[in-house]
């Protein structure tokens, strides 16, 4: 077992370490802002002395090493700062909306990894058929719209032209548990078709992959039924590639959650996100990144991980 | 009962009877596939959803007709070596190749087909379709159709010039690091994953927030943001080359880098990195699509499909299908790419799966 | 063994086609093949790459792998017309009546199961044995396969045991539900000589005691001789004749059969070093040590190669002959000791050394298919190294690569603008030697150059190297691990085990007992063309000595 244990030590460690260079990516960029925040903030019409009382009041006399571990520090524990433009705490603007983004990714989620994998499963067993062929250009189709076109078009044909479903997936408080899945059913169900068209996919590749391999070829010259070729053959060695391709797909929807955040003005880190961005209050944008990153950063993490775990040679070593 | 249903029963009956006749198992399958769903369709949607399958069908079997017509057309104008390979290219590639083509025509020549300036005012806000405005006009009275004609040039263009940066940088790394190896491979593998660690559109975002949004900017944020993936693909690919006994040969006879890339490694991976120049096209469509239609990629007036779907959003909840003509324009672009880049991965591949 | 002829016919195969499936048409591949196999006797299917021997093997079990149809002809097992019956009673006959035995045990065990547990598998499923019962005649078939501790072995994962003890665990698992026919597929090609004689022996035993019969397809003559009743030899997916082993092998009669039992005849004379003792050996390799990151791979190896001669470097894979050859040519430097080049010592890196050292020394690869550029057309191939190291340029080039194409007896005109994907594997190889000589070198490196090739064409690239030598005075490194080749080409052999040169002498005195206990090793476990000399050999070493007679 030594073998794992510092195989998935090894890996612990890498992330860290690529979390931090990350974070550092992200203080250090806006310091490469033409001038400094305070400047970029007051704009050019402030004069020297509201320019240096706020860089006094931001801290931005000290060296930007300091700063950083300083901010580092905070980060650690949850503390953003404050935002420059509403002067609000960072962390108390982000807390609620980062559970609203989790929820929205973990709904989709649900509806899309296990209809994904065993369609894509199915996909791979019915390989060169005609369903391969049609599902092959859904998936691609799919893929291919941008996630506002998808959102768009559930727009218009779910909730304006036939009022199934509500345009707008704005929440308020003391909304039960079931009106929240309704009113949220359009933006999961947009995030739904764009992962699952790429995690049928990869699972379909994965799968053929497998499939090839000369000991399947053997359990079939063994008599072995097609349902336990599968079951006992396959899938044991799936988990791996399986396992991959959800944590690669879960990465993905971080990203695409933003766009559909804002088509469905949906009250999530991604619309905090864009809007910080336009209005350029940098500490949001950096505290919205370094969550995404995070996010994104552990997932693939997982998903090594979980590779370890799963692989026989591994697990048994010599 | 019309005649329309009677007639659009009997058809796909017919059809699906003359197929099994013929023992065409597949047909078969897909048109009495779609006889039991109309079926289901019919009782609730009514004559309307029927009507709607019998449009999307036609518009299928014109796509398809158009594009083995167009098909045809390359494999009689080509050179007999494309030619042999075009023969082998499946329906939705030869699609892919079609609209590409169409868009490409419709960028090139935008001034001389879009009736109208791209930021010329002619009528009211929001007006309506008529002889004039095919489309009708945008919320500041410009005219849709010339927009997303110009939008073919502004859009499309951004993106070819954002992955083609992309692409120069990485394949250069990528192909330096697999012939020298050593520290350099190391370094620039690990800078790849790093950049990867992020998302891209999260990257994009922060870039831009501090960079403002202006084209150059664009352009080089995208490229540095997707470099990292043409870099591990074009390490990985001279990487399979690189290990052959030929790179052997030549290193021994004491050849320098710059031969062993241009002469021994490139011609044997050009098929995959053309490729991937397609899909890489695809994914810095999409985010700068994704930039644009959150404001922060082409500005204004410049017509711009992203941009153009976020303008005239407000047109959806009336139940107008304009908005989504720009959104669409971006989609069908990138499955047509995604349709010829499909094809030759199979066919680069050279797996029979 | 051969007294089997009278019994039933077990396997009938009649006027058997099949089709492969390649750029979007159906090519046939085997075209027509007829077979007749009596229970408890041994079939050998012989031939080169391509022959279609493996495809005939699964279509005996009804089965054709993906993008392959059987697309005629019948196949009759024990009654039963295989073509036409339904998948679900094919599979009923798979692993119960009928057992294939793969190439690659490694690539064949599933990575995520016990040994035991695929090994019980179908007795299981057939509920022929409860999985107790299973597993103990798993044990009983392990021990007498003589695998090393027959209790225990199952219960571990494939990777765990090495690859000639897999082959043995898979030979124990065709006969797990004691079946009419076992399929052996190259069961031994991918092993070293000396842990295929324990696959060899275990595999004739096992067919022996249960009298199962089996077909047993293979590339090497020598073997099937000593597995097979009868051989059958085939070309391109057709029968070329088919006869009892003993008469097949003192008297083949067509003219292709023949032309494969005469592969090995050719030999050359050995020349003695020079007398002079101030001759300076061309490369002079002195007590290299390497190694691949921390692994140790070479130890204080020393070797000399004189001109004119041909040196070969003998022992099994990881032995350490081809990171020697590594290390000769400076892609690998040496942690210690030094390689001399006419007495000079030549930098440890090829990045070092001067255009003239690395002109003198070329190398030809085993794989012509990775060893030459399939995007580069031949004159460039051949033309690159003269331009590069003589500056030939237009006129003068070209006559020099119709020069070498001369050399290599290819046609200049015919090929002169040819791709290397155009040709045949020996021709391929020529042009891999016509490289090497374009360089006007003193000293080529050969690395198995023979083995990928079938017989018939090595013979010729052989015959091609003697020539060059002869006329070019070259010297030669040839790199093997086929005795046959060193006995025809060389002049001095060296052995080498684990990294280490355990004896180098002139080719007579190293074929002459006494040997190393290695070398001894090495020579016996060569098979031979006698269809006796398994037996022998068996009775030589006793059996105890055979389970893990490679371990010394």
């Amino acid at each position: 077992m030594g073998d794992i244990v510092s195989l998935v030590t090894k890996r612990l460690a890498l992330g860290l370490l690529t979390l931090f260079v990350v974070s550092i990516l992200i203080f250090f960029a806006v310091e490469l802002l033409p001038g400094d925040i305070a400047e970029a903030v007051l704009g050019q019409s402030a004069t020297p002395e509201t320019v240096a009382a706020l860089r006094e009041q931001m801290g931005l006399n000290q060296p930007a090493v300091i700063r950083y571990l300083h901010w580092l520090a905070g980060a650690v524990t949850g503390d953003f700062g404050t935002s420059l433009v509403s002067g609000e705490r960072v962390s108390a603007a982000i807390g609620p909306r980062f559970l609203n983004t989790l929820f929205l990714a973990t709904y989709a989620a649900v509806i899309a990894v296990p209809f994904a994998i065993i369609l894509g499963v199915i996909v791979a067993l019915w390989r060169n058929t005609a369903f391969d062929r049609v599902a092959n250009v859904l998936t691609l189709t799919s893929i291919s719209s941008p996630e506002f076109f998808l959102g768009y078009v559930l727009i218009l044909y779910l909730a304006v032209r036939t009022n199934a479903f509500p345009a707008i997936a704005s929440l308020q408080p003391g909304m039960s548990f079931i009106e929240i899945l309704h009113r949220t059913f359009l933006p999961a169900l947009t995030l739904v078709l764009v992962v699952t068209a790429h995690m049928m996919r990869m699972t379909r590749a994965a799968i053929i992959n497998l499939l090839s391999s000369p000991y399947i070829e053997m359990a079939r010259l063994k008599g072995a039924p097609a349902w336990k070729v599968i079951t006992h053959h396959a899938l044991p060695n799936a988990w791996a590639p399986i396992i991959n391709v959800v944590a690669l797909n879960l990465a993905y929807l971080i990203t695409g959650v933003v766009l559909v955040e804002v088509v469905f003005v949906y009250p999530g880190v991604g619309q905090l996100l864009v809007d910080a961005v336009s209005k350029r209050d940098f500490p949001v944008v950096q505290a919205c990144c370094l969550i995404f990153a995070a996010t994104f950063i552990l997932l693939n993490l997982l998903a090594d991980v979980g590779a370890i775990l799963t692989n026989p040679r591994l697990r048994h070593p010599k | 009962m019309s005649v329309f249903v009677v007639g659009y029963y009997s058809l796909l009956i017919a059809a699906s009877c003359l197929a099994a006749y013929y023992k065409r198992r597949e047909p078969f399958l897909i048109i009495f596939g779609l006889t039991l769903i109309s079926i289901i369709v019919g009782i609730i949607g009514g004559i309307g959803a029927l009507k709607a399958i019998t449009t999307v069908v036609a518009l299928l079997a014109l796509a398809a007709g158009m594009s083995y017509a167009f098909k045809e057309f390359l494999v009689t104008i080509t050179p007999e070596r494309w030619a042999k390979e075009l023969r082998t290219a499946p329906l939705t590639a030869s699609f892919g190749m079609f609209v590409i083509f169409i868009y490409a025509i419709a960028g090139i020549f935008a001034p001389v087909i879009a009736p109208h300036g791209e930021a010329e005012v002619i009528a009211s806000s929001f007006a309506p379709p008529d002889q004039n405005m095919l489309l009708g006009a945008d919320q500041l009275g410009r005219d849709m159709f010339s927009r997303i004609i110009y939008g073919a040039r502004n859009s499309v263009g951004l993106a070819l010039v954002a992955t083609a940066l992309a692409f120069f940088m990485g394949a250069l790394a990528g192909l330096l690091a697999a012939t020298r190896g050593g520290w350099f491979d190391q370094v620039m593998g690990r800078a790849a994953d790093i950049v990867m660690s992020v998302p891209s559109l999260i990257f994009a975002l922060l870039m831009l927030s501090i960079f403002g949004t202006n084209l150059i900017v664009i352009v080089i944020v995208v490229g540095v943001i997707y470099s990292p993936r043409v870099f591990r693909l074009t390490r990985a690919v001279a990487g399979n080359v690189v290990v052959m006994d030929y790179i052997e040969a030549a290193k021994l006879r004491g050849e320098g880098n710059w031969y062993l890339i241009r002469k021994e490694i490139l011609p044997n991976s050009t098929a995959p990195l053309i490729a991937e120049f397609g899909l890489e096209f695809c994914f810095v469509f999409l985010l700068i699509a994704g930039l644009s239609f959150l404001g922060l990629g082409i500005q204004p007036p410049t017509a711009d499909w992203g941009s153009m779907v976020r303008e005239n959003a407000t047109l959806i909840s009336f139940g107008e299908i304009t908005p989504l003509i720009p959104a669409a324009a971006i989609a069908l672009l990138t499955v047509a790419v995604n349709f010829v880049v499909d094809w030759m991965l199979y066919r680069s591949s050279g797996l029979k799966e | 063994m051969a007294t089997n002829k009278k019994k039933d016919v077990l396997l009938k195969i009649q006027d058997l086609r099949i089709e492969a499936y390649a750029d979007e048409k159906w090519f046939e591949i085997v075209h027509g093949v007829d077979l007749t196999l009596h229970r408890g006797e041994v079939l050998g299917l012989i031939g080169e790459s391509g022959a279609g021997k493996s495809t005939i093997g699964l279509a005996a079990m009804g089965f054709a792998r993906d993008g392959c149809r059987i697309s005629g002809g019948s196949i009759e097992f024990d009654g039963m017309e295989l073509t036409t019956t339904p998948q679900s009673a094919l599979r009923a006959l798979r692993g119960s009546r009928i057992a294939y035995v793969a190439q690659s045990a490694a690539a064949s065990f599933n990575p995520a199961h016990k040994i035991i547990d695929q090994h019980t598998e179908a007795p299981l499923h057939y509920r022929i044995q409860k999985r107790v019962e299973a597993q103990e005649d798993a044990m009983e078939l392990y021990e007498r396969l003589r695998l090393p501790n027959p209790q225990e072995i199952g219960f571990r994962y494939p990777h765990q045991v090495s690859g000639g003890q897999l082959q043995r665990a898979m030979t124990a698992m065709a006969m797990a539900c004691r079946p009419d026919l076992i399929i052996f597929d190259e069961p031994t090609t991918a092993l070293d000589v000396t842990t295929q004689i324990e696959v060899l022996a275990a595999i004739r035993d096992i067919v022996d005691q249960f009298n199962t019969a089996a077909i047993y397809i293979t590339h090497d003559l020598a073997v099937v001789a000593q597995m097979a009743d009868t051989i059958k030899v085939l070309l391109k997916g057709e029968e070329v004749e088919e006869a009892p082993t003993a008469q097949m092998l003192e008297n083949p009669k067509e003219d292709y059969t023949k032309s494969l039992w005469a592969v090995r005849s050719f030999q050359r004379d050995q020349k003695p070093r020079p007398t002079d003792p101030n001759v300076k050996p061309v490369v002079s390799v002195k007590n290299v040590d390497a190694a691949y990151g921390d692994t140790k791979v070479l130890d204080d190896v020393s070797f000399d190669i004189y001109e004119g001669m041909t040196v070969a470097v003998v022992g099994e894979s990881g032995s350490g002959k081809s990171t020697t050859a590594r290390c000769i040519t400076g892609l690998l430097p040496p942690l210690k000791g030094e390689i001399l080049f006419k007495g000079e010592k030549l930098p440890p890196s090829y990045k070092d050394r001067s255009k003239d050292q690395l002109r003198q020394c070329q190398m030809i690869y085993q794989m012509a298919d990775t060893a030459l550029n399939p995007k580069v057309r031949i004159s460039e191939i051949i033309g690159r190294p003269a331009q590069f190291y003589m500056g030939l340029q237009g006129g003068e080039l070209k006559s020099r690569v119709d020069e070498l194409l001369d050399l290599i007896e290819l046609e200049p005109s015919k090929y002169y603008n040819r791709y290397p994907t155009e040709l045949s594997g020996g021709q391929k190889q020529r042009i891999g030697i016509a490289r090497a000589l374009a360089a006007e070198p003193s000293f080529i490196i050969c690395d198995e150059v023979t083995s990928a090739l079938d017989q018939l064409v090595a013979e010729g690239i052989l015959k091609l190297l003697d020539k060059l030598q002869r006329e070019l005075n070259l010297s030669y490194m040839f790199i093997t691990h086929d005795l046959a080749t060193v006995r025809s080409i060389a002049d001095e052999v060296v052995v080498m085990q684990h990294g280490k040169v355990v004896e180098q002498g002139p080719k007579d005195v190293m074929f002459t007992p006494p040997h190393h206990p290695y070398t001894d090793l090495l020579l016996s476990s060569v098979p031979e063309m006698d269809p006796n000399w398994l037996s022998t050999l068996l009775e030589e070493r006793g059996v105890d000595n055979i389970g893990e007679a490679a371990e010394i």
